[in-house]
């Protein structure tokens, strides 16, 4: 008994995303089971799934970040207004377009590390800042409403295109594994090697499990701590330049929003405390692509948009009642 | 009368307690002693109702009880003092006696009523506080008190201290030697648990023995020496605790400090190292030793200047006078020396990880090298993959150890390198100074046991009130000299 509960600990989230699907597959074994709707939900995970890789690792470092939602959000605005801008570039566009909304991310996960690390703002006050304020910058570049791109070509064709996949969807066209998808694979291997390989990954874990000890083991915590929240910055900015290709367009009030909640809910889902150091990157990918499923089952099960937030508000907390078990079971 | 009859406890992996019947009784300091893992704190914690014997029965006064939770074992008079207290440090002292009890009036605090109930209770124990006192400003000794307080207003007829002196001065010691023989006379059962056997010999009227969670033996202190009890706890002979001290080679000194102040602590403190010296550094508790090794490895800022094999260093941040070739063994394991979580592998390896590669160590060398450490050291563990939370404080303090010496100091700051550690890990302790200190290594040992500095130490410089008051050498390193010195008394 004491080695299954101990699984269930450790995997719990993966059984819960095995039987959520299964109820899914028999409940509309026509609609859930098709790989275009499976497709569309990793792609619709993705985004937030790139976020809350970075997030896994603020975290597991003793943070937190809530302004990741935001950053998507205007980095997005700046890769449009960018594109728009240098459009007689040709083929360089694109490439610029991108890199000013990944390097607007980075420079505000800069930010948010500097005020973290070297201000010594409490994780929570500084990123509220930043959540609220890095919106407000978004609003204010779309004149609060929706910045829309002006190529209708080449930039919306990295947000539907990808790898073609052996499957075809209602359409009879072939079946794209988006862009966004194959950055959040490769993005979350890195992250993981990161975390479980590299001196960094263990600095990592060390300043979250022990700030003190890691300072007086020579370690720069304050650097490390810098380096997780550039490093989350950076990856909002590449979601916020990829949702910004999806849509074509970037909705000032809307986009990104919520993404630090659900990343965060990610994180905590897949296993890794909110008081950092333990963690893995593979269970926040779980825990997003749970949260992604339970979105899909309830939009095919048709449950009502204002219900849909306490569902899962309900398996958050379930997630955390198991979490508590496993760390009783270890004092 | 309070009986424990054939207790046993198991865990899941280890039998802590296996038949054991002891006897306390009122009015007499009944002493518990035995190596880390003898079963001592398992007893304990049974008789104070924070866990559950597996076999066996508690008598109060001949009747069997069995303690659900620590609120019913105080409600039958029996208090535990823990090592680590367990006071809010944001709440006053009179707030703290009375947690979860105040005493009220409708539905709100009567304020003035704790405060003079809790005042009598601090009087009752001396302290030299009083109850509108903030917890966090008063030193371990003061907050000490409160715990008393508090149980011996809760009518405490039974009280268990668990290490009480560990984090004391000698002064403090002596305080609380003085309120414990009171507390005996006025009829309290006092069940004392410590790894200081000159002290257990000193207070107790009965000393028990447990090993391996098996009562060994119960004697009275007449005619019994320290070593007799150490020879029961460990069931062998210990033979010398302190290896000779061995010639120190002559050789430029490896740490030069000079006219090193902290603000508040530290005041113009100025000293050298030489290689394979050892150097005490004693005094009371707060007399700025720790926070003056702390400033030496950059841990602290300072004024003053530290030299490292000849090189006067500037800019002085943990890193940097770590690569110098400092290590600072803290005296705090939990919070400041050990990733409890973490393996015993990582934690072994995390001062020196750049030496297993510069972006990916290689986890085949520190497996490795932490195998090799604790070979060397004698760690007792599972599994390098254990997290080091899994070991007891010896072993713990063996896992920190090695984490310094990995590191491959020329200079090793020893701050309390055996507080919490039982005897046998105290004397392996001692033998590896000795040898690292033969093997060329210098070393300075912060510690408030005076055998252990007496014993180890070729010179001792005495703190007082943050300045080095004082030097030891040769013959004159004795306790007598050093405790004159700590306590500003002028050698007659």
């Amino acid at each position: 008994m004491n080695r299954w509960t101990k699984i269930l600990e450790d995997y719990g989230v993966v059984v819960a995303l095995v039987i959520l699907s299964l109820f899914s597959a028999i409940r509309r074994p026509d609609v859930f089971l098709q790989p275009e709707n499976i497709r569309n939900i990793v792609n619709q995970s993705s985004f937030i799934g790139i976020v809350a890789v970075g997030m896994t690792l603020v975290i597991i470092a003793g943070g937190i970040d809530l302004s990741v939602g935001s950053i998507v959000a205007f980095a997005g605005a700046c890769t449009v207004l960018c594109l728009n801008h240098v459009q007689d570039k040709g083929a360089m566009a694109i490439p610029l377009a991108l890199a000013a909304g990944v390097g607007v991310g980075l420079g505000l996960g800069l930010l948010n590390g500097y005020l973290v690390s070297f201000g010594r703002l409490a994780p929570f006050i500084a990123t509220l800042a930043g959540l609220v304020a890095f919106r407000s910058f978004t609003l204010v570049v779309a004149e609060g409403g929706e910045i829309r791109s002006m190529d209708f070509s080449a930039f919306p064709a990295i947000g539907a295109g990808g790898i073609p996949l052996p499957f075809q969807d209602r359409g009879g066209q072939t079946l794209m594994l988006n862009w966004s998808i194959l950055v959040w694979v490769l993005v979350a291997v890195a992250a993981g090697f990161l975390l479980e390989r590299t001196r960094f990954g263990r600095y990592v874990v060390a300043v979250g499990a022990n700030e003190r000890a890691a300072r007086y083991s020579g370690i720069s915590t304050a650097w490390v701590r810098f380096w997780t929240y550039s490093i989350l910055g950076l990856l909002s900015g590449v979601a916020g330049a990829l949702l910004s290709a999806r849509f074509n367009s970037v909705a000032s009030s809307t986009s990104g929003l919520y993404y630090e909640l659900d990343a965060i809910a990610a994180v905590v889902i897949g296993g890794t405390p909110l008081s950092g150091g333990r963690g893995r990157v593979w269970g926040t990918v779980v825990g997003v692509l749970l949260l992604g499923v339970i979105q899909n089952l309830m939009v095919s099960e048709g449950v009502s948009n204002y219900w849909q937030g306490a569902v899962k508000g309900a398996i958050i907390l379930l997630a955390v009642l198991i979490q508590r078990g496993s760390s009783r079971a270890a004092a | 009368m309070l009986e424990v009859r054939a207790i046993a406890k198991r865990y899941p992996a280890v039998q802590a307690l296996d038949g054991v019947s002891l006897a306390f009784e009122p009015g007499k300091c009944h002493a518990v002693i035995g190596e880390n893992g003898a079963g001592k704190s398992t007893l304990m914690k049974i008789l104070a109702g924070i866990e559950h014997p597996s076999a066996g029965e508690v008598l109060l006064d001949g009747k069997p009880v069995a303690f659900r939770n620590v609120r019913e074992a105080s409600a039958h008079g029996i208090a535990m003092i823990h090592q680590e207290l367990n006071l809010v440090d944001e709440l006053t002292a009179a707030e703290n006696i009375f947690l979860g009890r105040e005493p009220t009036k409708g539905i709100a605090v009567d304020r003035r009523k704790m405060a003079q109930e809790a005042k009598q209770w601090l009087d009752a124990v001396r302290a030299p506080f009083g109850p509108e006192a903030k917890t966090g400003g008063l030193s371990v000794a003061g907050k000490q008190l409160i715990e008393i307080a508090k149980a011996v207003s809760q009518q405490a007829r039974y009280l268990i201290l668990d290490e009480p002196t560990a984090v004391l001065s000698e002064r403090e010691t002596e305080a609380l030697f003085a309120l414990l023989e009171r507390l005996r006379a006025e009829g309290v059962g006092l069940i004392y648990i410590s790894h200081l056997l000159d002290e257990v010999l000193r207070l107790s009227d009965t000393i028990s023995v447990l090993r391996d969670g098996k009562h060994v033996a119960t004697l009275t202190p007449e005619g019994a020496t320290p070593a007799d009890l150490a020879k029961l706890m460990v069931g062998r002979d210990l033979g010398e605790v302190f290896p000779p001290k061995a010639e120190i080679p002559q050789a430029e000194p490896a740490l030069i400090v000079e006219d090193l102040s902290v603000p508040r602590w530290v005041k113009g403190a100025g000293f050298s190292v030489r290689p394979g010296e050892i150097v005490g550094l004693a005094g009371l508790v707060g007399s700025g030793r720790t926070e003056l090794c702390e400033a030496v490895v950059g841990l602290r800022p300072c004024s003053g200047s530290v030299t490292v094999a000849g090189d006067k260093l500037t800019k002085r941040d943990p890193a940097t006078m770590m690569n110098a070739g400092l290590a600072y063994l803290t005296e705090d394991r939990k919070d400041a020396g050990l990733h409890l979580t973490m393996s015993c592998t990582s934690n072994s390896t995390l001062a020196n990880l750049r030496a297993y590669g510069r972006w990916v160590p290689n986890r085949a060398d520190e497996k490795k090298a932490a195998t090799k450490w604790i070979e060397r050291l004698g760690t007792r563990i599972g599994a390098c993959e254990d997290a080091v939370s899994s070991l007891s404080g010896g072993n713990q303090q063996k896992v920190a150890l090695a984490k310094w010496l990995d590191a491959r100091p020329k200079i090793l700051l020893l701050d309390e390198p055996t507080r919490g550690v039982d005897v046998g890990a105290k004397r392996e302790i001692y033998q590896l100074i000795h040898e690292l200190a033969a093997e060329g290594l210098a070393c300075v040992l912060v510690s408030s046991e005076m055998p252990e500095i007496v014993g180890l130490c070729h010179r001792v410089l005495v703190m007082r009130e943050g300045k080095i008051v004082g030097e030891l050498v040769g013959d004159d390193v004795t306790e007598h000299n050093i405790m004159l010195l700590a306590a500003g008394v002028e050698a007659a």
